[in-house]
Protein backbone atom coordinates (compact mmCIF):
# COMPACT_ATOMS: atom_id res chain seq x y z
CA UNK A 1 0.00 0.00 0.00
CA UNK A 2 1.45 3.20 -0.89
CA UNK A 3 0.35 6.83 -0.47
CA UNK A 4 1.31 10.00 -1.64
CA UNK A 5 1.86 12.74 0.85
CA UNK A 6 1.82 16.21 -1.45
CA UNK A 7 3.86 19.00 -1.33
CA UNK A 8 2.68 22.31 -2.11
CA UNK A 9 4.88 25.12 -1.67
CA UNK A 10 4.53 26.45 1.72
CA UNK A 11 3.63 22.63 3.24
CA UNK A 12 5.54 22.14 6.46
CA UNK A 13 4.17 19.18 7.83
CA UNK A 14 5.18 16.19 5.08
CA UNK A 15 8.51 14.77 6.34
CA UNK A 16 6.50 14.00 9.60
CA UNK A 17 3.07 12.94 7.88
CA UNK A 18 4.80 10.60 5.92
CA UNK A 19 6.95 9.03 9.37
CA UNK A 20 3.61 8.65 10.89
CA UNK A 21 2.06 6.82 7.95
CA UNK A 22 5.14 4.46 7.70
CA UNK A 23 4.68 3.77 11.30
CA UNK A 24 0.99 2.86 10.83
CA UNK A 25 2.56 0.61 7.60
CA UNK A 26 1.47 2.57 4.91
CA UNK A 27 4.11 2.96 2.73
CA UNK A 28 4.87 6.43 0.10
CA UNK A 29 6.83 9.03 -0.55
CA UNK A 30 6.16 12.72 -0.74
CA UNK A 31 4.28 13.86 -4.38
CA UNK A 32 5.72 17.57 -5.28
CA UNK A 33 2.65 19.45 -7.09
CA UNK A 34 4.74 19.97 -10.28
CA UNK A 35 5.01 16.33 -11.24
CA UNK A 36 3.07 15.19 -13.84
CA UNK A 37 -0.19 15.01 -12.22
CA UNK A 38 -1.20 11.69 -14.15
CA UNK A 39 1.54 9.73 -12.07
CA UNK A 40 -0.96 9.74 -8.90
CA UNK A 41 -2.87 6.68 -10.37
CA UNK A 42 0.24 4.66 -9.21
CA UNK A 43 -0.70 5.83 -5.33
CA UNK A 44 -3.26 3.78 -3.28
CA UNK A 45 -4.09 6.75 -1.59
CA UNK A 46 -3.33 10.41 -0.72
CA UNK A 47 -2.58 12.89 2.41
CA UNK A 48 -2.64 16.69 1.80
CA UNK A 49 -0.86 17.23 4.59
CA UNK A 50 -0.44 21.15 7.00
CA UNK A 51 1.67 24.45 6.28
CA UNK A 52 0.85 27.17 4.81
CA UNK A 53 0.44 26.43 1.02
CA UNK A 54 1.66 29.20 -1.08
CA UNK A 55 1.64 31.59 1.83
CA UNK A 56 -2.02 31.70 2.38
CA UNK A 57 -2.16 34.09 -0.53
CA UNK A 58 -5.74 35.15 -1.33
CA UNK A 59 -7.21 32.90 1.93
CA UNK A 60 -5.72 29.06 2.91
CA UNK A 61 -5.91 26.76 0.46
CA UNK A 62 -7.80 28.77 -2.32
CA UNK A 63 -4.64 28.71 -4.85
CA UNK A 64 -3.45 25.35 -4.44
CA UNK A 65 -6.84 24.43 -4.85
CA UNK A 66 -6.76 25.61 -8.72
CA UNK A 67 -3.37 23.23 -9.21
CA UNK A 68 -3.88 20.26 -11.63
CA UNK A 69 -2.67 18.24 -8.98
CA UNK A 70 -6.31 19.08 -7.51
CA UNK A 71 -7.97 17.88 -10.81
CA UNK A 72 -5.93 14.71 -10.79
CA UNK A 73 -6.84 13.89 -7.28
CA UNK A 74 -10.42 14.67 -7.48
CA UNK A 75 -10.19 11.97 -10.19
CA UNK A 76 -8.74 9.33 -8.16
CA UNK A 77 -11.32 10.03 -5.42
CA UNK A 78 -14.18 9.29 -7.86
CA UNK A 79 -12.28 6.19 -7.98
CA UNK A 80 -13.05 5.87 -4.53
CA UNK A 81 -9.09 5.94 -2.73
CA UNK A 82 -8.77 7.77 0.32
CA UNK A 83 -7.72 11.43 0.91
CA UNK A 84 -7.35 12.74 4.15
CA UNK A 85 -6.72 16.67 4.39
CA UNK A 86 -4.75 17.63 7.86
CA UNK A 87 -5.21 21.36 8.56
CA UNK A 88 -4.09 23.53 5.37
CA UNK A 89 -4.97 20.36 3.39
CA UNK A 90 -8.36 20.59 4.89
CA UNK A 91 -8.53 23.79 3.56
CA UNK A 92 -7.42 22.83 0.23
CA UNK A 93 -10.45 20.16 -0.03
CA UNK A 94 -12.45 22.39 1.49
CA UNK A 95 -11.77 25.08 -1.44
CA UNK A 96 -11.43 22.97 -3.63
CA UNK A 97 -15.07 21.35 -3.10
CA UNK A 98 -13.82 17.88 -2.62
CA UNK A 99 -15.38 18.70 1.22
CA UNK A 100 -17.90 18.29 2.04
CA UNK A 101 -17.95 17.61 -1.49
CA UNK A 102 -21.73 18.36 -2.51
CA UNK A 103 -21.25 20.05 -5.87
CA UNK A 104 -19.55 22.99 -5.14
CA UNK A 105 -17.68 25.21 -2.19
CA UNK A 106 -19.97 24.27 0.64
CA UNK A 107 -18.23 26.05 3.29
CA UNK A 108 -15.63 28.12 4.81
CA UNK A 109 -13.10 27.41 7.10
CA UNK A 110 -12.34 31.49 8.29
CA UNK A 111 -10.72 33.13 10.77
CA UNK A 112 -11.05 31.44 14.60
CA UNK A 113 -13.04 33.15 16.89
CA UNK A 114 -12.91 32.07 20.47
CA UNK A 115 -16.12 32.09 22.38
CA UNK A 116 -16.01 32.00 26.02
CA UNK A 117 -19.20 32.93 28.57
CA UNK A 118 -20.84 34.48 25.68
CA UNK A 119 -18.03 37.30 24.99
CA UNK A 120 -15.03 36.90 22.24
CA UNK A 121 -12.46 36.36 24.44
CA UNK A 122 -9.46 36.20 21.67
CA UNK A 123 -9.40 35.47 17.72
CA UNK A 124 -6.88 34.00 15.38
CA UNK A 125 -4.01 31.46 15.96
CA UNK A 126 -4.27 28.85 18.20
CA UNK A 127 -2.07 26.23 19.55
CA UNK A 128 -2.88 23.52 21.78
CA UNK A 129 -3.96 20.26 22.75
CA UNK A 130 -7.37 19.53 21.79
CA UNK A 131 -9.51 16.29 22.05
CA UNK A 132 -11.62 14.81 19.00
CA UNK A 133 -14.46 12.83 19.52
CA UNK A 134 -15.64 10.26 16.56
CA UNK A 135 -18.94 11.39 15.45
CA UNK A 136 -19.61 7.98 13.02
CA UNK A 137 -19.57 4.78 13.48
CA UNK A 138 -16.74 2.51 12.35
CA UNK A 139 -16.05 1.92 8.83
CA UNK A 140 -17.94 5.19 7.64
CA UNK A 141 -14.93 7.57 6.79
CA UNK A 142 -11.50 5.92 5.68
CA UNK A 143 -9.84 8.17 8.29
CA UNK A 144 -11.85 6.80 11.25
CA UNK A 145 -11.98 3.23 9.80
CA UNK A 146 -11.29 2.02 12.73
CA UNK A 147 -12.82 4.18 15.38
CA UNK A 148 -16.12 3.78 16.95
CA UNK A 149 -18.27 6.09 16.88
CA UNK A 150 -17.53 7.98 20.66
CA UNK A 151 -14.33 7.13 20.70
CA UNK A 152 -11.54 10.13 21.75
CA UNK A 153 -8.83 10.73 20.43
CA UNK A 154 -6.24 13.24 21.31
CA UNK A 155 -3.81 15.64 18.71
CA UNK A 156 -2.41 19.02 19.01
CA UNK A 157 -3.69 21.69 16.57
CA UNK A 158 -2.31 24.99 14.73
CA UNK A 159 -3.85 27.29 12.75
CA UNK A 160 -5.51 30.73 12.68
CA UNK A 161 -8.68 29.72 10.35
CA UNK A 162 -10.57 26.55 11.09
CA UNK A 163 -13.76 28.13 12.14
CA UNK A 164 -16.30 25.97 9.57
CA UNK A 165 -19.06 28.88 8.74
CA UNK A 166 -21.58 27.98 6.01
CA UNK A 167 -24.42 30.60 4.39
CA UNK A 168 -26.37 27.16 3.61
CA UNK A 169 -28.68 27.18 6.45
CA UNK A 170 -29.49 23.39 5.52
CA UNK A 171 -25.95 22.31 5.26
CA UNK A 172 -25.33 21.35 8.61
CA UNK A 173 -28.64 19.21 8.80
CA UNK A 174 -27.52 17.48 6.01
CA UNK A 175 -23.82 16.69 7.17
CA UNK A 176 -25.59 15.29 10.37
CA UNK A 177 -28.01 13.28 8.39
CA UNK A 178 -25.44 11.77 6.24
CA UNK A 179 -23.14 11.24 8.78
CA UNK A 180 -20.75 13.32 7.33
CA UNK A 181 -19.73 15.00 10.62
CA UNK A 182 -16.54 12.80 11.29
CA UNK A 183 -14.89 14.58 14.88
CA UNK A 184 -16.17 17.04 16.86
CA UNK A 185 -13.85 19.08 19.79
CA UNK A 186 -15.07 17.93 23.01
CA UNK A 187 -13.11 17.94 26.41
CA UNK A 188 -11.30 15.30 28.03
CA UNK A 189 -14.85 13.36 29.25
CA UNK A 190 -16.27 13.52 25.13
CA UNK A 191 -18.37 16.48 26.62
CA UNK A 192 -18.69 18.54 23.32
CA UNK A 193 -19.01 21.89 24.67
CA UNK A 194 -19.89 25.02 22.30
CA UNK A 195 -17.58 27.42 24.01
CA UNK A 196 -14.03 28.06 24.06
CA UNK A 197 -11.14 26.28 25.54
CA UNK A 198 -13.48 23.07 24.12
CA UNK A 199 -14.67 24.72 21.04
CA UNK A 200 -11.37 25.95 19.96
CA UNK A 201 -11.56 28.16 16.88
CA UNK A 202 -15.68 28.82 17.02
CA UNK A 203 -16.47 26.00 14.53
CA UNK A 204 -20.24 25.65 13.67
CA UNK A 205 -21.01 22.70 16.21
CA UNK A 206 -17.62 22.26 17.12
CA UNK A 207 -16.82 20.49 13.69
CA UNK A 208 -13.49 19.19 13.74
CA UNK A 209 -13.29 16.65 10.67
CA UNK A 210 -15.85 16.25 7.61
CA UNK A 211 -16.09 13.61 5.17
CA UNK A 212 -17.28 13.49 1.80
CA UNK A 213 -20.74 11.76 1.73
CA UNK A 214 -19.00 8.73 -0.17
CA UNK A 215 -16.61 8.70 2.97
CA UNK A 216 -12.99 8.21 1.27
CA UNK A 217 -12.34 12.10 1.67
CA UNK A 218 -11.94 12.86 5.19
CA UNK A 219 -10.38 16.93 5.97
CA UNK A 220 -10.23 17.57 10.12
CA UNK A 221 -7.57 20.34 11.27
CA UNK A 222 -5.49 19.06 13.95
CA UNK A 223 -2.48 17.41 13.67
CA UNK A 224 -2.79 13.58 13.76
CA UNK A 225 0.94 13.52 12.78
CA UNK A 226 1.60 14.93 15.95
CA UNK A 227 0.70 12.55 18.17
CA UNK A 228 1.54 9.42 16.45
CA UNK A 229 4.02 8.29 18.93
CA UNK A 230 4.72 8.24 22.69
CA UNK A 231 7.41 11.05 22.65
CA UNK A 232 5.09 13.42 20.98
CA UNK A 233 2.68 13.64 24.13
CA UNK A 234 2.23 15.89 27.05
CA UNK A 235 4.46 15.05 30.06
CA UNK A 236 1.45 14.45 31.69
CA UNK A 237 -0.21 11.61 29.20
CA UNK A 238 0.39 8.44 30.92
CA UNK A 239 1.29 6.70 27.77
CA UNK A 240 4.19 9.13 27.83
CA UNK A 241 5.62 8.31 31.55
CA UNK A 242 4.95 4.59 30.84
CA UNK A 243 8.36 4.71 29.44
CA UNK A 244 8.47 3.36 25.80
CA UNK A 245 8.38 6.47 23.74
CA UNK A 246 7.97 4.71 20.74
CA UNK A 247 4.92 3.12 21.43
CA UNK A 248 2.14 4.56 19.21
CA UNK A 249 0.38 7.59 20.22
CA UNK A 250 -3.43 8.37 19.55
CA UNK A 251 -3.27 10.05 16.16
CA UNK A 252 -1.77 6.91 14.64
CA UNK A 253 -5.70 5.65 14.62
CA UNK A 254 -5.98 8.13 11.66
CA UNK A 255 -3.14 6.63 9.80
CA UNK A 256 -3.98 2.93 10.56
CA UNK A 257 -7.60 3.67 9.26
CA UNK A 258 -6.61 4.97 6.15
CA UNK A 259 -4.77 1.38 6.00
CA UNK A 260 -6.95 -0.51 6.83
CA UNK A 261 -9.52 1.54 4.63
CA UNK A 262 -7.34 0.47 1.86
CA UNK A 263 -7.05 -3.23 2.57
CA UNK A 264 -10.82 -3.68 2.66
CA UNK A 265 -11.85 -1.13 -0.58
CA UNK A 266 -9.10 -2.82 -2.60
CA UNK B 1 -18.91 61.14 7.06
CA UNK B 2 -16.80 58.51 5.61
CA UNK B 3 -13.02 58.69 5.80
CA UNK B 4 -11.49 55.93 2.62
CA UNK B 5 -8.09 55.08 3.36
CA UNK B 6 -6.81 53.27 -0.05
CA UNK B 7 -3.57 51.46 0.51
CA UNK B 8 -1.28 49.49 -1.80
CA UNK B 9 1.95 48.26 -1.46
CA UNK B 10 5.34 50.11 -2.44
CA UNK B 11 7.06 47.00 -2.68
CA UNK B 12 6.37 44.36 -4.93
CA UNK B 13 3.38 42.42 -4.04
CA UNK B 14 3.49 38.78 -4.23
CA UNK B 15 -0.15 38.29 -3.19
CA UNK B 16 -1.63 39.82 -6.48
CA UNK B 17 1.04 38.20 -8.98
CA UNK B 18 0.08 34.65 -7.21
CA UNK B 19 -3.66 35.46 -7.86
CA UNK B 20 -2.62 37.03 -11.63
CA UNK B 21 -0.75 33.78 -12.22
CA UNK B 22 -3.15 31.64 -10.98
CA UNK B 23 -6.03 33.35 -13.18
CA UNK B 24 -3.97 33.86 -16.13
CA UNK B 25 -2.28 29.87 -15.87
CA UNK B 26 -4.91 27.51 -13.84
CA UNK B 27 -7.97 29.21 -14.66
CA UNK B 28 -7.94 30.24 -18.49
CA UNK B 29 -7.90 33.97 -18.23
CA UNK B 30 -4.04 34.00 -20.14
CA UNK B 31 -6.03 36.25 -22.66
CA UNK B 32 -8.44 37.81 -20.91
CA UNK B 33 -6.65 39.04 -17.85
CA UNK B 34 -3.81 42.09 -18.36
CA UNK B 35 -2.80 42.74 -14.90
CA UNK B 36 -3.76 42.94 -11.88
CA UNK B 37 -3.64 45.20 -8.77
CA UNK B 38 -4.67 45.16 -4.91
CA UNK B 39 -5.66 47.75 -2.29
CA UNK B 40 -6.72 47.34 0.94
CA UNK B 41 -9.63 49.56 1.73
CA UNK B 42 -9.97 51.10 5.17
CA UNK B 43 -13.87 52.94 5.50
CA UNK B 44 -13.55 54.80 8.67
CA UNK B 45 -17.26 56.47 9.31
CA UNK B 46 -16.50 59.35 11.31
CA UNK B 47 -18.50 62.27 13.20
CA UNK B 48 -19.67 64.79 10.77
CA UNK B 49 -18.50 67.65 13.48
CA UNK B 50 -14.87 66.44 12.14
CA UNK B 51 -14.09 69.75 10.74
CA UNK B 52 -10.81 68.95 8.62
CA UNK B 53 -11.04 65.15 7.38
CA UNK B 54 -7.99 65.59 5.22
CA UNK B 55 -5.98 66.12 8.53
CA UNK B 56 -8.22 63.13 10.19
CA UNK B 57 -7.23 61.09 7.65
CA UNK B 58 -3.64 61.61 7.54
CA UNK B 59 -3.45 60.82 11.72
CA UNK B 60 -5.50 57.76 11.29
CA UNK B 61 -3.90 56.85 8.63
CA UNK B 62 -0.46 57.49 10.72
CA UNK B 63 -1.94 54.52 12.61
CA UNK B 64 -2.83 52.25 9.66
CA UNK B 65 -0.60 52.64 7.00
CA UNK B 66 3.28 51.56 7.09
CA UNK B 67 4.79 54.09 4.94
CA UNK B 68 7.73 52.35 4.74
CA UNK B 69 6.34 49.84 2.44
CA UNK B 70 2.52 51.27 1.60
CA UNK B 71 1.42 53.97 0.24
CA UNK B 72 -2.58 55.53 0.41
CA UNK B 73 -4.54 58.04 -0.89
CA UNK B 74 -7.33 59.40 1.28
CA UNK B 75 -10.66 60.10 -0.28
CA UNK B 76 -14.16 61.12 2.28
CA UNK B 77 -17.39 59.85 1.27
CA UNK B 78 -17.07 58.86 -2.32
CA UNK B 79 -14.36 56.76 -3.87
CA UNK B 80 -13.59 57.61 -7.56
CA UNK B 81 -11.18 54.58 -9.10
CA UNK B 82 -9.19 55.13 -12.31
CA UNK B 83 -9.64 54.50 -15.24
CA UNK B 84 -8.57 51.13 -17.24
CA UNK B 85 -9.45 48.62 -14.50
CA UNK B 86 -12.94 47.14 -12.78
CA UNK B 87 -12.25 47.33 -9.45
CA UNK B 88 -13.76 44.64 -7.51
CA UNK B 89 -14.43 44.98 -3.42
CA UNK B 90 -13.87 41.55 -1.39
CA UNK B 91 -15.00 42.01 2.09
CA UNK B 92 -16.39 39.46 5.10
CA UNK B 93 -19.88 39.00 5.54
CA UNK B 94 -18.90 37.38 8.27
CA UNK B 95 -18.03 39.64 11.96
CA UNK B 96 -14.63 40.76 10.72
CA UNK B 97 -11.74 40.95 13.71
CA UNK B 98 -9.48 42.69 12.86
CA UNK B 99 -11.62 45.65 11.50
CA UNK B 100 -13.53 45.34 15.01
CA UNK B 101 -10.04 45.54 16.71
CA UNK B 102 -9.06 48.29 14.34
CA UNK B 103 -11.41 50.45 15.65
CA UNK B 104 -11.26 49.53 19.12
CA UNK B 105 -7.69 50.75 18.66
CA UNK B 106 -8.03 53.83 17.50
CA UNK B 107 -11.27 54.59 19.82
CA UNK B 108 -9.93 53.29 22.83
CA UNK B 109 -5.90 53.59 23.14
CA UNK B 110 -5.71 56.31 20.24
CA UNK B 111 -8.05 58.76 21.43
CA UNK B 112 -9.87 58.74 18.09
CA UNK B 113 -13.56 58.82 19.73
CA UNK B 114 -14.80 60.68 16.67
CA UNK B 115 -14.84 57.36 14.92
CA UNK B 116 -18.17 55.49 14.71
CA UNK B 117 -17.26 52.17 12.56
CA UNK B 118 -14.80 50.76 10.71
CA UNK B 119 -14.83 48.71 7.48
CA UNK B 120 -12.17 46.74 5.97
CA UNK B 121 -11.73 45.01 2.67
CA UNK B 122 -9.18 44.53 -0.63
CA UNK B 123 -10.06 46.32 -3.76
CA UNK B 124 -8.52 43.77 -6.75
CA UNK B 125 -7.70 45.85 -9.40
CA UNK B 126 -8.88 43.76 -12.56
CA UNK B 127 -7.60 45.06 -15.94
CA UNK B 128 -9.17 42.80 -18.82
CA UNK B 129 -9.18 42.52 -22.39
CA UNK B 130 -12.85 41.71 -23.39
CA UNK B 131 -15.88 42.91 -24.37
CA UNK B 132 -17.41 42.42 -21.09
CA UNK B 133 -15.23 43.14 -18.69
CA UNK B 134 -17.93 43.56 -15.79
CA UNK B 135 -19.21 40.73 -16.71
CA UNK B 136 -15.61 38.74 -16.65
CA UNK B 137 -14.87 40.46 -13.31
CA UNK B 138 -18.05 38.67 -11.91
CA UNK B 139 -16.78 35.14 -12.73
CA UNK B 140 -13.52 35.88 -11.58
CA UNK B 141 -14.63 37.16 -8.05
CA UNK B 142 -16.62 34.16 -7.93
CA UNK B 143 -14.21 31.48 -9.28
CA UNK B 144 -11.68 32.74 -6.90
CA UNK B 145 -11.65 35.60 -5.11
CA UNK B 146 -13.76 35.14 -2.82
CA UNK B 147 -15.38 31.82 -0.91
CA UNK B 148 -19.00 33.04 -0.71
CA UNK B 149 -19.48 31.15 2.59
CA UNK B 150 -17.61 34.18 3.97
CA UNK B 151 -17.12 36.83 1.76
CA UNK B 152 -19.07 38.97 -0.52
CA UNK B 153 -18.13 40.92 -3.74
CA UNK B 154 -18.89 43.98 -5.28
CA UNK B 155 -17.95 45.37 -8.34
CA UNK B 156 -17.20 49.24 -7.79
CA UNK B 157 -18.64 50.95 -11.16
Amino acid sequence: MKIAVIQFPGTNCEHETLVAARAADLSGEIFRWNRPAEELCAFDGYIIPGGFSYQDRLRAGAIASKEPVMDALREEAERGKPIIGICNGFQILVESGLLPGLGGVDVALASNVMVSKGEIARRGFYCAWTTLRSETPARRCSGSFLLDKGDLVSMPLAHAEGNLVTADEDLMERLNEEDQVVFRYCDEGGRVETEFPVNVNGSLENIAGICNPEGNVLGLMPHPERSSFAWQLPPTDSAKSAGDMTAPGPGRRIFESMRRYIEVMR
Amino acid sequence: MKINLRVSLKIPDAEAATVKNTLRRRMGYGAVLAELGKERLWSIEVDDSVADPADLAGRLARELVNENKESYKATVDSIDFEEGYVPVKVGLRIEDGEAISAQNRLRNRLGFDMVRSVERSMVWKLYLRTEEPERAAEEIAKGLLINPHKDYYEIMR
